[in-house]
């Protein structure tokens, strides 16, 4: 039996028994985003030789979240709602060397999490956000989030939502992020190679990922990726046509100090050779 | 670990140059116990602006690029707590000060942090609440230090009294935290925070620092490593040491799975982090005592108003003829029910001075309802007790 | 002809591989397996050029396409 590619990058199993398959529902939009993501690790370890025990991945709650929970191979935390960044910075304040990819939804950073994930922009810490844009609060129901457009009907908006939409991408890059980019979970090479990116990245970098929840949105898993692709233009072929149309691509990439790099000089100015006791 | 990990590696504890050499000093309780910290070896502070304890994180802003650690000001409350638990899977020790709003908002990183045993230390300067309440004196959080966090587990909480105390217990936090793989609190109070004292540091090899068991040093392989399991006190791996460990805030097995649930897996997973604490309550908790032979009364007490307390149950003895013993909960959690048993006999009353309309009253009351014919409170609210109101209460009942 | 694995303890029957194949090499089966999920099978292996797009679009970490020459 040939296994997929990117299970060695997962506990199929713990000394405690199964932990596979995964817990998300069929053709759910997160799945796809941790394939692509372990593409993207894969290649800054083989290409950078960096080691795998240099990353590290963190989620807070949610669908997203449970990417984490105990599938991966890595070191890795489950934690709180919205806080995830708070816990990436404690981290690096710990050790500037780990590479941090923080798996996140639209609610646990836009909702939740947003004084958080303002802050972690504007200090531009060493992080990679791959946040996955699903529109709604999936684990729980269902219920409106911040990125759910305007007249949709949910579990907490059954007349049909009336608050604006964030653009979590505009928000990030006036944050202060380095690097900025929107895709769909029906863009994997684009996916992969922003991730990547990212990673390479010496600051806090972006990438929202438009995802599909088909029990939510009573669909299936197929119908909803030709959707995703239909209503999205690229930021080079805007100019064609794009009425209505969401904008994908990498909105900024810029070099720009980072928190660390930054606070390092603060240290450096004291001579620390070692004292006798 | 690989060579870039370590060297940019935090944990270690450097004899720097700049930590205080053995000597005396005069400082301030808040900066004493930055002082401790940095000594126990914590290297990492993420701190918000809160009165009382705003003086605590700025004297962490200068003291820790000084020896080599990372100081932040972070956005809220939440974040400065959330921010330690990262730091500490991360290996570092880590410190958060605050007051009791911030105290308030902390607690849902407090629960995580017991649930997924990380040890991490957070100073609480009590002040008055509820709500903005005051900004003074205040003793209102013990009972929200034990059970201000959701769901079962226990926690540790120290009451300094002195500045001495604010540098030895934050020692002693960091201590129990790595040693119990738990998150302590040291319950302070804004006197003690703000009262500049005597501080007499000793020579660095008499100080004892304790760090958390390691599965390697053990000889754990890791595929063989159960980040829960081993001993009630489990080995802890941290990130980048090539273990994959995976800390999760759900209940679950050993081996960190959670998608195994029965309740049983969930009675043991959380009667463990109970017993883990209160079933070594006695290796953990200290009470100091004085008078207490043949005494007729008692005064129990804790934090700064142990030291009015105590020039008041002086003066009881001497001034007044009042047979008077006083005894100190030095811990306030764990609590020590079967110690302060085993040296309190029978007495006629018992009191029990806080800042506060009565709390620690209750888990005394339960220790020792029998042994006393009445327990008295003598609350002050905003204010610390002078020893001559302590007095004139003591006085008011038993004379 | 390259040869077509799927892991039915993780296939959850989405169906997108088969979407995406390029040459339609695969479909879906007829049966529905006892998790109530249809899953993909082979439908014209000679036309699969092992382009590892079903193996990048799933969700699941279940499929797997094996390169066998001749």
């Amino acid at each position: 039996m040939k296994k997929h590619p990117m299970l060695k990058y997962l506990k199929e199993e713990g000394p405690l028994g199964q932990r596979m398959p995964l817990i998300m529902c069929p053709g759910c939009g997160a799945g796809q985003v941790l394939n692509y993501t372990l593409h993207a690790v894969e290649r800054v370890m083989n290409e950078d030789k960096i080691g795998k025990e240099n990353f590290l991945f963190i989620s807070g709650v949610g669908c997203s979240a449970r990417l984490t929970s105990h599938y991966l191979n890595f070191d890795s935390a489950w934690t709180i709602h919205g806080r995830t960044l708070a816990i990436a910075t404690g981290s690096l304040l710990a050790n500037p060397a780990f590479k941090i990819i923080v798996f996140t939804g639209d609610g646990d950073t836009g909702s939740i999490g947003g004084n958080h994930f303002i802050h972690a922009c504007r200090r531009n810490i060493d992080v990679t956000i791959v946040c996955i844009n699903n529109g709604v609060y999936g684990m729980t129901g269902g219920q409106v989030a911040p990125t759910t457009p305007v007249g949709a009907i949910t579990t907490t908006t059954p007349y049909g939502n009336i608050e604006e939409a964030f653009d979590l991408c505009k928000l990030a890059e006036t944050a202060g992020a380095s690097f900025v980019a929107r895709w769909t979970t029906a863009h994997p090479h684009q996916v992969i190679k922003s991730i990547t990116k990212g990673l390479r990245k010496k600051g806090t970098a972006f990438i929202e990922i438009l995802s599909q929840c088909p029990v939510h949105s009573k669909s299936s898993p197929v119908a909803m990726l030709r959707e995703l692709k239909e209503n999205t233009i690229q930021i080079s072929k805007k100019k064609e046509s794009g009425e209505g149309k969401t904008l994908i691509g990498e909105f900024c990439d810029l070099d720009k100090p980072e928190w660390n790099e930054s606070y390092q000089k603060l240290i450096d100015q004291f001579d620390h050779e070692e004292g006798k006791s | 670990m690989s060579k870039e990990m370590k060297a940019h590696n935090t944990n270690k504890r450097l004899h720097n140059v700049h930590l205080l050499k053995a000597g005396e000093y005069y400082l301030q309780g808040s900066q004493a116990c930055i002082e401790g910290a940095i000594m126990a070896g914590c290297r990492v502070y993420g701190g918000y602006p809160i009165t009382p304890a705003s003086e605590i994180m700025e004297y962490a802003s200068r003291r820790l690029p000084q020896v080599g650690g990372r100081f932040i000001q972070m956005e809220d409350e939440i974040a400065s707590a959330s921010l330690l638990i990262g730091a500490s899977w991360g290996g570092a020790k880590a410190l958060t000060a605050t007051s009791s709003p911030g105290f308030s908002l902390m607690q849902e990183a407090i629960s995580i942090a017991i649930m997924s045993e990380t040890p991490m230390v957070i100073i609480d300067v009590q002040r008055p609440g509820p709500g903005q309440g005051y900004i003074t004196a205040s003793q209102e959080d013990v009972m929200q230090a034990r059970w201000g966090h959701h769901g079962e587990g226990s926690i540790i909480a120290l009451a300094p009294s002195s500045v001495q105390e604010m540098f030895d217990m934050t020692i002693e936090a960091f201590n129990l935290s790595e040693q119990w793989r738990t998150p302590v609190l040291v319950m302070a109070e804004e006197p003690v925070a703000h009262m500049r004292e005597r501080l007499l540091i000793p020579p660095w090899n008499e100080i004892e620092i304790i760090e958390r068991k390691k599965p390697q040093d053990l000889g754990i392989m890791p595929e063989d490593y159960l980040p829960w399991g081993h001993d009630i006190v489990a080995p802890m791996a941290n990130w980048g040491e090539g273990y994959s460990v995976n800390f999760v805030g759900l209940v679950h097995l050993e081996d960190g799975n959670i998608t195994k649930y029965s309740p049983q897996m969930h009675y043991d997973c959380i009667e463990r982090l109970l017993r883990k604490i209160e079933g070594n309550v006695n290796e953990i908790a200290r009470i100091e005592t004085e008078f207490l032979e043949g005494c007729k009364n008692l005064v129990i007490c804790y934090g700064c108003v142990a030291r009015t307390a105590l020039e008041a149950v002086i003066e009881a003895r001497q001034e007044g003829g009042l047979d008077v013993g006083y005894v100190r909960l030095t811990t306030l959690w764990p609590f020590p029910h079967e110690k302060l048993r085993d040296i309190v006999g029978n007495v006629n009353t018992i009191f029990v001075p806080e800042m506060n309309l009565g709390m620690m009253k209750h888990p005394i009351t339960e220790a020792l309802r029998d042994r006393s014919e009445k327990i008295v409170s003598i609350p002050s609210l905003g204010v610390l007790h002078s020893p001559e109101y302590i007095l004139s209460k003591i006085y008011e009942e038993i004379r | 002809m390259n040869k077509l694995w799927i892991d039915e303890r993780y296939c959850k029957g989405c169906l997108i591989c088969v979407d995406v194949c390029p040459t339609k090499a695969i479909k879906a089966s007829k049966e529905i397996n006892d998790w109530g999920y249809i899953l993909p099978t082979e439908h014209d292996m000679n036309s699969c050029k092992a382009c590892g797009l079903c193996e990048l679009m799933c969700p699941d970490f279940a499929i797997a396409i094996e390169e066998v020459n001749g």
